[in-house]
């Protein structure tokens, strides 16, 4: 596989990823071209024979992602008093219920990125895992919890 | 809603990059070069096959030489087989023989009473015999002594005992020094022809000591002297033993290294952890 074929297969895969992991499509637009810009750099580490293209992109794409949200972090702490709170783009997806969404939306980052994985990109629990950088155990825990929390909200929301 | 229709409604959503990101995308694909993995892949194959081809060369090197002597010039070493330095001794000329044979055997009292019985054999007797059994390793010391026109038997049929690991034969000429005494001797006794009364009595008693010491050297040649160390090899359990203790720096200082890193990898989940519970 060819990084343009990869690039082209799993756009959609890591953009999907990103846009739940931050909750901001701007933001999410960003990442995932920075993401292939640095995929592009790494590719020839790339080794299909421990993981497929997708699982290797997600990593990279969380790497990046996590990036930002400590530049993001330092850019708030600075800007804490005085700025104005960022208007971003709050639809996760187009499908999904109002209510849904503000439940997204009311989840950890770290929460919304095992959604995403598992449920959006379909990850078995393995994969996630390694993406996650934690145990499949671990995973399954934080993905039960996230529905647990999505089920409660919507719950309330009723 | 249940948890499982929380579910249905997520696998429903879609997400699709936005056309500019795709077109950014395609552009990054783009400048892609082609792809020239194959010399690296070679090199990650070939760089630990050799790597743990010269490990286990010098392991097994390691193992194997660990019991076997260092081979001083003199010594030869074989596994047990009949071929031995010894030289056959000469038949007209009288020589001082002496051989020294190590033998690594597996019962030290049986080989003992094999020797015994070889020696007798060919003529031959035991000077001395020391056994010791006291420790963990057998040994045995013998010196015997066999009459030197066997000697080449007699050293060929003992290395067959056990694993010859160390051999050593000294040859010294006695035929000169006995040459010179009878060259003496003559001399001396067409002296005693002639001799006055007063002399004749201390030419005849030195006459008679050299004869005694040619006699003695004649005896003295006519047996070579054998020593025969035999012992066991090194317990198998004690070299284990042994390596663990070598190796015990080495696997602390590895399981510190292991430990220190398991902290930093925890402390760093940690703070991962903290960072996204913040977004």
């Amino acid at each position: 596989m060819t990084f343009a074929e990869a690039a082209e297969q799993h756009l959609d895969d890591v953009y999907g990823y990103l846009t739940w992991f931050t909750g901001d499509r701007a933001a999410a637009e960003e990442l995932a071209a920075e993401t292939f810009e640095r995929a592009l750099r790494l590719w020839h580490r790339f080794d299909p024979a421990r993981g497929s293209a997708r699982t290797w992109l997600c990593q990279l794409a969380r790497t990046v992602a996590l990036d930002h949200f400590r530049s993001e972090r330092r850019r708030t702490r600075r800007e804490e008093l005085a700025a104005t709170p960022e208007r971003v783009d709050e639809r996760f997806a187009d499908s999904l219920s109002p209510d849904l969404e503000a439940a997204l939306r009311a989840l950890t980052a770290g929460e919304r990125e095992v959604v995403a994985l598992r449920v959006l990109l379909d990850l078995d629990a393995g994969t996630a895992a390694r993406v996650l950088g934690i145990s499949p155990t671990n995973c399954t825990t934080r993905l039960n919890r996230a529905l647990r929390k999505l089920e409660e909200a919507l719950h309330v929301a009723a | 809603m249940s948890q499982r229709d929380v579910l249905t409604e997520l696998r429903t959503a879609r997400v699709e990059a936005p056309a500019p990101l795709r077109a950014r995308v395609r552009l990054i694909a783009a400048q892609a070069p082609a792809p020239k993995r194959s010399r690296r892949r070679f090199a990650l194959v070939l760089v630990p096959v050799v790597a743990a081809a010269v490990a286990a060369g010098v392991f097994f090197s390691t193992r194997t030489s660990s019991p076997q002597p260092i081979v001083l010039h003199g010594y030869a070493a074989n596994s047990g087989s009949v071929r031995t330095l010894a030289p056959a001794p000469s038949a007209k000329r009288a020589q001082r023989y002496g051989a020294s044979l190590q033998l690594q055997v597996r019962n030290v009292q049986k080989v003992v009473s094999e020797a015994l019985r070889i020696t007798a054999s060919l003529s031959g007797f035991a000077a001395s015999v020391h056994i010791d059994t006291s420790t963990q390793h057998g040994s045995a010391t013998l010196t015997l002594r066999i009459p030197r026109t066997h000697v080449q038997t007699a050293v060929a049929r003992l290395s067959r005992l056990g694993t010859v690991t160390g051999e050593q034969v000294d040859i010294q000429d006695a035929q000169a020094g006995l040459n010179t005494t009878d060259r003496l001797i003559a001399r001396l006794e067409r002296e005693l022809k002639t001799a006055p009364k007063d002399q004749a009595a201390l030419l005849t008693a030195r006459i008679k000591a050299l004869q005694r010491q040619r006699a003695a050297t004649v005896r003295a040649v006519h047996f070579a002297t054998v020593h025969l160390s035999v012992a066991t090899p090194p317990h198998a359990v004690k070299k284990h033993h042994h390596y663990l203790r070598d190796a015990l720096p080495w696997v602390g200082g590895a399981g510190a290294v292991l430990i220190l890193l398991l902290a930093l990898r925890g402390l760093a989940a940690l703070r991962e952890a903290r960072l996204l519970s913040r977004f």
